[in-house]
């Protein structure tokens, strides 16, 4: 997952709390290791070296692809899981080096879910084309372990998976649980946000580490697929809650990238939001 | 009671209770129980205060557990 | 690829969500930001029977939480007072005629009744501000302001408290310092003590405003014990000067023989009392010191809360108070809890219903119930309810009674046969609300 997970559960019966960590693990594990582009031999990474050739994928791999589809669709092209392989062209190391216009337009060759061929179970990617489930694989992992978990306790648990949160089990407010988010240095907020989360899901997107700065303008990490380049004037961060994590880290991800406009989106939508500009 | 006698045993219950004290207590990890509400000192400082203030108009002792925010023509 | 329907992107996003979980709708999100400002409000009846005080009562505190651990409160009440209180005169079989405080009427009282004064009502207000705040890491500090004033009484305090941890933040000590000025105006200007009730429209014993200083000092200790006991002692030394007794109380001046009040000789044509009676007397300093040690078990859910308090005086009043709560957790947040108080106080040295008007003036006297020796107990119940959004209610009804004795050795003839102590009977309930902003 690329972060510290977490399993946080109000129960005194050990054994209990050890079944439920190594189900909570043992799905995050699966879900990494199925879907990471990093490991070799896995269902992502032998669609990214198909170089053209049609590839048949599972059931839980087409759900996934259906889902980026509908986002896609939903979002006007802004969410792409085809838009990764623009990072050989962006490093957000907080330099300010950015690359040329010539080598962003080459990549964006090969950016866009409509020059892929899906049909499920059938997906087809044109050569050096690539698709990367990092934008909602651990929102999804941390719904998929809560669906698991609750369904062999109703303790009240709160899973985190490095920022994207759930909580289960009981409703009543004596079992809420504090979330931070950390107040960034450069934003007005001096003091860190509490949010008492009772149960549902809180998911946050936001640039405080990754970054590029050059010439006094800020480049955040987040990537328009459309145009290859970071979006402007995104707020620094954005926490959404929503009753799952996948639909929770889905809107502060489209709301970032709408850029100036992230307030707006989030405000349309009748969802609760915090963000830091 | 002889104003010296209740004093020595004030400080002698103090002394005890301070020395014997040490060894008590809880890891900052089990304060589970004791962060909630009703293990507060006090549980309701509203109704701490509002009994406070009835029992000081109608009585001739007040607090003991701290003291209240004010007089009045009350007593 | 665009959408036709003005559903927002939200509820797209739900149905695409559920069909990639693969579950039915998750139970709604329940999230809010921790409030900025803590609110605690409460409304108030006391009322006492047989026509006695009653008074309403609004209290509001405000909580502002600030970072690292610093809080502002403020508090304000408004609570109104009516009702009739007893002047400290003693009853007998015959009427007897006051001069109201403010020296303008007269007030009969019905042979056989203990004479209670009903000219009495105010409105008060009280405000208060602290601050509080860490002092390094193991250390707070508070410091705050009170005032409050009615039409005859305004009062002005300023208090400090430190406090210090210790032994893994399991025990604390503390010290806190409360200082008060105290100035009295009352209605008609405060009577020379020990002097008569006279006519109506005679101030000449008044000598106008007056006050007093109170300084409180407070030692505590607090202990926790293991996971589920905690326990608290404070040692309190609480020192008053200057004009100490109540301007509106009386004391009757009674025959020698049969404990009768003396009559009194009218000036004709003018209204005034009907016997004699002397306005009250007591020092000018008082001292007092209590020790009180409070403890709270936790017993499975149950909260069992129970404190003992020791107070003695330089008035020699000796009081012992024993207050039991015992928090019965009910299923979804609310609870309910009983509650129970029994106090008792010995007579103020210079306590007695009436003074012999055959013998020397005492230097100090007062017939006022309150410095009496006497029983009293409390039974309540309170339920308490919380919202769906994590804000609580709670209502509370509660019984008080008063039970004095008056030692023979104080009573003179008559006396002894009759009802000399106004006992009370009163109910407490209220209504509290506790939310954040």
């Amino acid at each position: 997952m690329g972060s510290p997970c977490e399993v946080l559960s109000g129960t005194d019966d050990e054994s209990l709390a050890t079944s439920l960590f190594n189900l909570v693990a043992g799905e995050a594990w699966r879900i990494e290791d199925k879907f990471s582009r990093y490991l070799p031999g896995n269902a992502v990474d032998r669609i990214n070296r198909s170089d053209g050739e049609s590839i048949e994928v599972d059931d839980e791999t087409a759900n996934l692809l259906d889902f980026a589809a509908s986002l896609h669709d939903m979002s006007d092209g802004r969410f792409d899981i085809t838009s990764g392989v623009l990072r050989k062209a962006w490093v957000f190391d907080g330099s300010d080096r950015i690359p040329d216009d010539d080598l962003v337009h080459s990549i964006l060759a090969t950016v866009g879910w409509e020059k892929v061929a899906w049909d499920r179970p059938t997906l087809t990617l044109r050569p050096g084309m690539q698709i990367d489930f990092g934008g909602l694989g651990k929102e999804y992992a941390v719904d998929k372990a809560a669906s698991l978990a609750v369904e062999k306790t109703s303790a009240p648990m709160l899973l985190n998976f490095g920022g994207d949160i759930v909580a289960t089990g009981s409703l009543k407010n004596s079992s809420r649980w504090q979330v931070g988010i950390e107040a960034l240095e450069t934003s007005a907020r001096k003091a860190d946000r509490v949010i008492r989360l009772s149960q549902g899901a809180l998911a946050t997107s936001g640039d405080a580490r990754r970054f590029i700065l050059k010439d006094g303008v800020r480049y955040g990490h987040i990537l328009d697929p459309r145009t290859g380049w970071p979006i402007k004037d995104a707020p620094r961060s954005v926490t959404v809650a929503a009753d799952t994590c996948t639909e929770a880290g889905m809107l502060a991800t489209l709301a970032m990238l709408r850029g100036a406009d992230a307030e707006e989106f989030l405000r349309a939508q009748n969802i609760q939001f915090w963000y830091q500009r | 009671m002889p104003r010296i006698v209740i004093r020595s045993a004030v400080l002698f219950v103090a002394a005890i209770l301070i020395s014997a004290c040490s060894s008590m207590g809880v890891e900052a990890w089990e304060r589970d129980i004791l962060a909630k509400d009703e293990m507060q000192l006090p549980s309701d400082p509203l109704e701490a205060a509002i009994d406070d203030h009835i029992y000081f108009s109608k009585e001739a002792s007040s607090g003991g557990r701290g003291f209240g925010g004010g007089g009045c023509g009350c007593n | 690829m665009s959408r036709n329907s003005k559903k927002p992107l939200a509820v797209s996003l739900a149905t695409a969500t559920c069909a990639l979980l693969g579950t039915t709708a998750a139970s709604p999100v329940i999230a809010q930001e921790e409030p900025v400002w803590e609110f605690n409000t409460a409304l108030l009846y006391y009322g006492e029977s047989n026509n006695r005080v009653e008074d309403i009562s609004l209290i509001v505190l405000a909580q502002r939480n600030f970072v690292d651990d610093r809080i502002l409160t403020l508090g304000l009440t408004v609570d109104s007072l009516t009702g009739a209180t007893p002047y400290g005169a003693i009853p007998f079989d015959g009427p007897q005629t006051f001069t109201t405080p403010s020296g303008l009427q007269v007030r009969t009282t019905p042979p056989n009744e203990i004479p209670l004064d009903d000219t009495f009502f105010d409105t008060r207000y009280a405000v208060s501000g602290s601050w509080r705040q860490p002092l390094g890491r193991m250390n707070t500090f508070s410091a705050g302001l009170s005032f409050s004033g009615e039409f005859d009484y305004t009062h002005f305090g300023a208090n400090f408290k430190l406090s210090h941890d210790f032994n893994k933040r399991n025990s604390t000590v503390s010290l806190a310092l409360a200082v008060a000025r105290d100035d009295l105006d009352p209605e008609g200007g405060a009577p020379t003590p020990l002097s008569a009730m006279l006519d109506v429209g005679d101030l000449s014993n008044r000598i106008g405003d007056v006050d007093k200083d109170v300084v409180d000092i407070v030692v505590g200790f607090t202990q926790i014990v293991n996971r589920n006991l905690l326990f608290q002692v404070n040692y309190s030394f609480s020192n008053s000067s200057g004009y100490l007794n109540d301007p509106y109380k009386i004391i009757s001046l009674v025959d020698s023989i049969s404990g009768d009040p003396l009559d009194r000789m009218p000036t004709p044509g003018i209204a005034g009392p009907s016997h004699q009676y002397l306005f009250e007397s007591r020092p000018d300093e008082r001292t007092k010191h209590s020790l009180y040690l409070q403890t709270k078990y936790y017993m499975n859910g149950k909260v069992l809360d129970a404190s003992y308090r020791f107070m003695t005086d330089d008035w020699d009043i000796d009081s012992y108070t024993l207050d039991l709560r015992y928090r019965w957790p009910l299923s979804g947040g609310n609870y309910l809890e009983p509650h129970f108080r029994y106090y008792t106080q010995s007579h103020a040295e210079f306590y007695r219903p009436s003074i012999d008007g055959g013998l020397a003036l005492p230097s100090y006297a007062s017939a006022d119930y309150r410095l009496g020796e006497f029983d009293a107990i409390t039974v309540g119940l309170k339920y308490g309810w919380e919202t769906a959004s994590g804000n609580e209610w709670s209502a509370r009804l509660e019984f008080y009674t008063t039970d004095g004795k008056v030692p023979g050795s104080l009573l003179i003839g008559n006396q002894a046969g009759r009802e000399i102590y106004p006992d009370l009977e009163a109910i407490i309930a209220q209504i509290s609300y506790r939310f954040g902003i």
